[in-house]
């Protein structure tokens, strides 16, 4: 919450719960955000995002969204958006604050046309729970003249990437997060392609579902690895295809989850079970 | 848009059950808070348009315009399935 408000952004989480169930989630949390209640799921029909696999008549499953994350400039304008398919997993505090602040990143002076392209790779993050996003960044930094492929190119040529080792377990890819592009036409075949320039920055999120863990004496722990890829070409000609692996062990940690039961990580004193009674039973009377 | 509903996964033990990704959940993929989309969904507003207007009730019980109350600073807009389950 605090990088938040440091990013000078404000932070809203809106549900189809009721108000007062809310309230209870934000005094167990000492919750400082804003939490917004959409019992009829109107502000979620409105945005188009109702998920309608969930039929109205099955209680209390229908109304909620797919869930999501917005990001916008202090216009309102959306800037970055955050859906992915398996709902287990949401995006981490640290990838929406670099949404809000934006990629400000500058490597040293860029090299000169014909040189190597620098490049470092982080862990944005301190740890990795089951199921919430951290970061993989690739900070390209591409010489004058020169630019990278954005994903699909033609063979002969590679894209700039971010791809994790495929014998490595439980840790998983979401959808990658690029800068905008800008289109090239190939002067030998006509082709257009979406390259990247300047200083260019790659954000692959990533998760674990809890099989990548190994425990030691001091804790448990996580090892995320793969290799960076990109080629450097001008208007003419291309420098040879490069590779940076990289490897990050980092602590796994627990998963908060809501109290709906005892169990390993669960947040007690939020009514949990009683509100999910009251909007079952709620829903009931009126349909 | 019909969407289908991602029922992929196999039960480990009693109240354990894997989706495709390999996460454990007591329900079945498929089922309740785990309806997850098979493929594309909609995702609502994209990338260089304004938010749309959200008008709702807060955990305090008063009513919030978005627009109004973010007071000309950026927004992270959270919607989530639920606060309490």
């Amino acid at each position: 919450m605090a990088g938040f408000e440091a990013a000078g952004a404000k932070l809203y989480i809106l549900s189809y719960d009721e108000a007062d169930a809310l309230a209870d989630y934000k005094k167990a949390h000492g919750a400082t955000f804003t939490m917004l209640s959409d019992p009829d799921s109107e502000v979620i029909q409105s945005f188009g995002i109702l998920n309608t696999t969930i039929a109205e008549d099955d209680h209390p499953w229908y109304g909620i969204p797919y869930p999501g994350v917005y990001v916008t400039d202090s216009e309102g304008i959306i800037t970055q958006k955050f859906f992915e398919n398996n709902f287990t997993v949401r995006p981490g505090a640290e990838q929406l604050i670099a949404a809000v602040k934006g990629d400000e990143f500058t490597l040293e002076a860029r090299p000169a046309t014909g040189e190597q392209v620098n490049v470092k790779i982080e862990f944005d993050g301190t740890d990795l729970p089951v199921g919430i996003t951290r970061q993989i960044v690739a900070h390209f930094s591409v010489p004058e003249g020169m630019h990278l492929y954005k994903e699909p190119v033609p063979e002969g040529l590679v894209a700039a990437s971010i791809e994790l080792d495929h014998e490595v377990e439980g840790i998983l890819p979401y959808t990658m997060i690029v800068p905008e592009t800008r289109p090239l036409t190939l002067g030998t075949d006509g082709h257009t392609l979406e390259v990247y320039e300047g200083n260019v920055t790659l954000r692959l999120p990533i998760a674990q579902n809890g099989r990548a863990i190994t425990k030691d004496d001091d804790g448990r722990w996580v090892s995320i690895s793969g290799t960076v890829r990109w080629q450097a070409c001008d208007a003419e000609s291309c420098l040879l295809p490069e590779e940076e692996s990289f490897n990050f062990r980092v602590p796994a940690a627990f998963t908060v989850m809501a109290d709906m039961g005892p169990g390993e990580g669960r947040v007690p004193s939020m009514n949990g079970a009683t509100h999910f009674k009251k909007m079952t039973a709620r829903r009931k009377s009126e349909s | 848009m019909q969407i289908e509903r991602d029922t992929r996964g196999a039960e480990l033990a009693p109240h354990q059950y894997e989706d495709s990704e390999g996460y454990i959940a007591p329900l079945p993929a498929g089922h309740g808070p785990r309806s997850n989309p098979l493929g594309a969904f909609p995702t609502g507003p994209e990338v260089g348009e304004r938010l749309p207007n959200v008008v709702a009730v807060s955990s305090e019980g008063s009513t919030v315009d978005l627009h109004a109350d973010r007071d000309g600073k950026p927004v992270v807009l959270v919607f989530t399935r639920s606060a309490v389950w």
